[in-house]
């Protein structure tokens, strides 16, 4: 087997599959604890503003976007792995997965890098 | 008691395609399946083939599919099988038939030998044996009985979807010997099983677990070979 990513072997995209498992679940930790219990009080306009004008905030979000892509869509490239055994259509799909990567980090940054600066 | 057994059958020479013959017959509850299959054999159906050697549930040659289970049929009673249907006798699956029961394990000692399923040590013996602490021969005690029975690869979905995958048996195999201080090929070991078609081909799926007739805990194996090998400088 010659097409391989993230590495040679997989020892890569193993182990972050695991450190951004990790991460995910306590930044999920936080959202839910923030979101659901200690908020901010209702979802509106002022209150995500307020929030998304921090730096701070901005980049636990996109470190979210980061995590969460790669944590999928690594997840999907291992099954495709599994059962995709065509040279060719590996790399097509795999070139499909990082366009898709792309495309949702560009997405989630466009939005909130400049959201809430004047 | 009676008991129905529906026998997978296939000769290559003889028939279009695989079909399953049953076979009813007197059984005792403590009656062996291994016993089962000889008296089919001896009495009933001279053409019925399969393996078998030891009948201690050491050799590892009698390794099929019963009920669904990989196991092995000199060590499974008929109690403990359900009498109230026919019970189900498959050669295991994933690797091609040869015969009836008899299936054709030449890719699976492939990978076993990939692996060096021996100890390699170049140091000058020590004029007695290679000593290891109590708790050095603990790291390698329950891999080390392992039969060859295959009854793990042949149960792996991995192994299903992909069959140059190297499979629980070659992996728990490697397991045993990089983790034997006597050893000292560790590094090329490690090397081996730390390929797409190695460990990382491992999903945690835990069937290799539930076939091993020697309750070996494989999956435990391999995720500590993965530690290893993300832990070591290759
Ligand atoms: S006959 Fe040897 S293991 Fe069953």
């Amino acid at each position: 087997m010659s097409f391989k990513s993230s590495g040679n072997s997989g020892a890569f995209a193993w182990f972050y599959q695991r450190i951004t498992g990790i991460f995910l679940f306590v930044i999920l930790l936080l959202h839910f604890t923030i979101m659901h219990f200690t908020g901010t009080g209702e979802i509106t306009y002022e209150n995500i503003v307020g929030r998304l004008s921090d730096p701070y905030w901005k980049m636990l979000d996109l470190s979210f976007v980061v995590f969460a892509l790669y944590h999928g869509l690594n997840g999907i490239w291992m099954a495709i792995q599994d059962y995709v055994r065509s040279e060719g259509w590996r790399a097509v799909i795999y070139t499909i997965l990082v366009l898709v990567g792309v495309f949702l980090f560009f997405l989630a940054a466009v939005t909130l890098i400049p959201f809430g600066l004047k | 008691m009676k008991a129905t057994f529906k026998i997978f059958r296939y000769d290559p020479d003889k028939d279009k395609k695989p079909y399953y013959k049953e076979y009813t017959l007197d059984v005792e509850p403590n009656t062996v399946l291994l016993d089962v299959l000889n008296d089919i054999k001896w009495h009933y159906d001279g053409t019925l083939t399969f393996r078998r050697s030891c009948a201690h549930a050491i050799c590892g040659s009698c390794g099929m599919t019963i009920n669904g289970k990989n196991r092995l049929a000199c060590q499974t009673l008929i109690k403990d099988l359900d009498t109230s249907k026919p019970i189900k006798i498959e050669p295991l699956k994933s690797y091609p038939v040869i015969k009836d029961l008899v299936v054709d394990m030449n890719k699976f000692y492939e990978k076993m030998f990939k692996v060096k399923p021996y100890l390699v040590n170049d140091n000058p013996p020590p004029g007695r044996e290679f000593l290891q602490t109590p708790e050095e021969q603990k790291l390698i005690d329950e891999a080390y009985s392992c039969i060859w029975c295959g009854c793990c690869t042949s149960s792996c979905p991995s192994f299903w979807a992909d069959d140059d995958y190297l499979g629980p048996a070659a992996l728990l195999k490697a397991y045993r010997f990089i983790f034997d201080t006597r050893d000292t090929l560790t590094e090329e070991r490690l090397r081996i099983v730390n390929d797409a078609d190695g460990v990382w081909r491992c999903h945690v799926i835990f069937n290799c677990v539930e076939a091993c007739p020697k309750e070996i805990n494989i999956t435990e194996y391999i995720s500590r070979l993965k530690l290893k090998v993300v832990t070591s400088k290759l």
